[in-house]
């Protein structure tokens, strides 16, 4: 057990010696221009959000939910509205501190 | 001192955004580290580490989307370092007819900041190519068993194996070469 200590010892010190941070001199920088260029799809997700405004604000109108959410609200009283806009930071904030918490122990 | 949660950050940004200034910045904090792996796994061959490490970071800017989080960046990043090495070797069958006193004197012309340390090339050159692997990892990288397992994709218990023949192979030689009786 000692013997393997011992080893363990030695050869972490000699690794630790021979061990050299090698400086840069422009090697990051040749990387980044060889670095293929890569095609941005990102219009995409602008098309099919556009798409979606529209389909919900046609859907909206002719099928009257608009009025009928307004009168919902309407009806509904003030402190229920008071509670859920108190109530959505904490719940928000938990959600993101639960997604956070499994991101890290994924790491 | 720069975090994990850093690598994240800038994993995400490559990944979503495609930004290079965020890949500018995980080259920058690892191309030492991998550079290292490369030189000490080639004997010393300054170029060619280099080549491989820009392949490197090459292969994971395009793979980067690949990356679950469920081992850190850096372990990562090492995984795609020893494949790039293996295919390397395996296609050119290069390492097998490498001439020492070339390396040497390629080592000293070119790459001097390494040239006073030859002698854990002379050191390494003992174990085999998987010990040689592992052996690095665990006491130049400072790489878990764990880690280690995963970057060179064995069970654990093979790499406790290939880290304990070499440290008995390397014990022996620098014993032998009158390390640490000063």
């Amino acid at each position: 057990m000692e013997t393997t200590n011992n080893t363990d010892k030695m050869l972490k010190g000699f690794f630790s010696e021979q061990k050299q941070e090698i400086p840069d001199n422009g090697f990051s920088e040749k990387v980044i221009r060889k670095l293929p260029e890569q095609a941005d799809h990102s219009w995409i997700v602008w098309i099919f959000a556009a798409l979606g405004m529209v389909i919900s604000i046609y859907l909206g109108i002719t099928l009257g939910l608009v009025q009928h959410v307004l009168t919902v609200v309407q009806h509904v009283p003030y402190y229920y509205l008071l509670a859920v806009v108190f109530w959505f930071p904490l719940v928000g904030s938990g959600v993101i501190y639960f997604i956070q918490k499994k991101h890290y122990q994924l790491i | 001192m720069m975090s994990n949660t850093d690598d994240i950050r800038w994993v995400t940004q490559v990944a979503l955004l495609g930004d290079k200034n965020a890949f500018d910045k995980l080259t920058c904090k690892y191309q030492s580290s991998i550079r290292r792996f490369f030189l000490n796994l080639t004997m010393g061959d300054g170029p060619l580490s280099d080549d491989l490490a820009q392949e490197t970071f090459i292969k994971v800017y395009l793979n980067i989307s690949a990356f679950k989080g469920i081992s850190g960046f850096s372990t990562w990043l090492y995984r795609i370092a020893y494949n790039v090495f293996y295919d390397s070797t395996r296609a050119q069958k290069h390492y097998d007819d490498i001439d020492e006193q070339v390396i040497d004197n390629q080592h000293h012309a070119l790459n001097e900041f390494s040239a006073e340390k030859m002698d854990i090339h002379k050191a390494l050159k003992i174990l085999r190519k998987e010990e040689q692997t592992a052996v690095l990892l665990f006491y130049m990288e400072d790489k878990t068993h764990k880690e280690i397992a995963r970057i060179m994709n064995c069970p654990l218990g093979t790499v406790k194996t290939y880290i304990l023949k070499g440290k008995e192979k390397l014990s022996v030689y620098l014993t032998k070469a009158g390390y640490g009786n000063n």
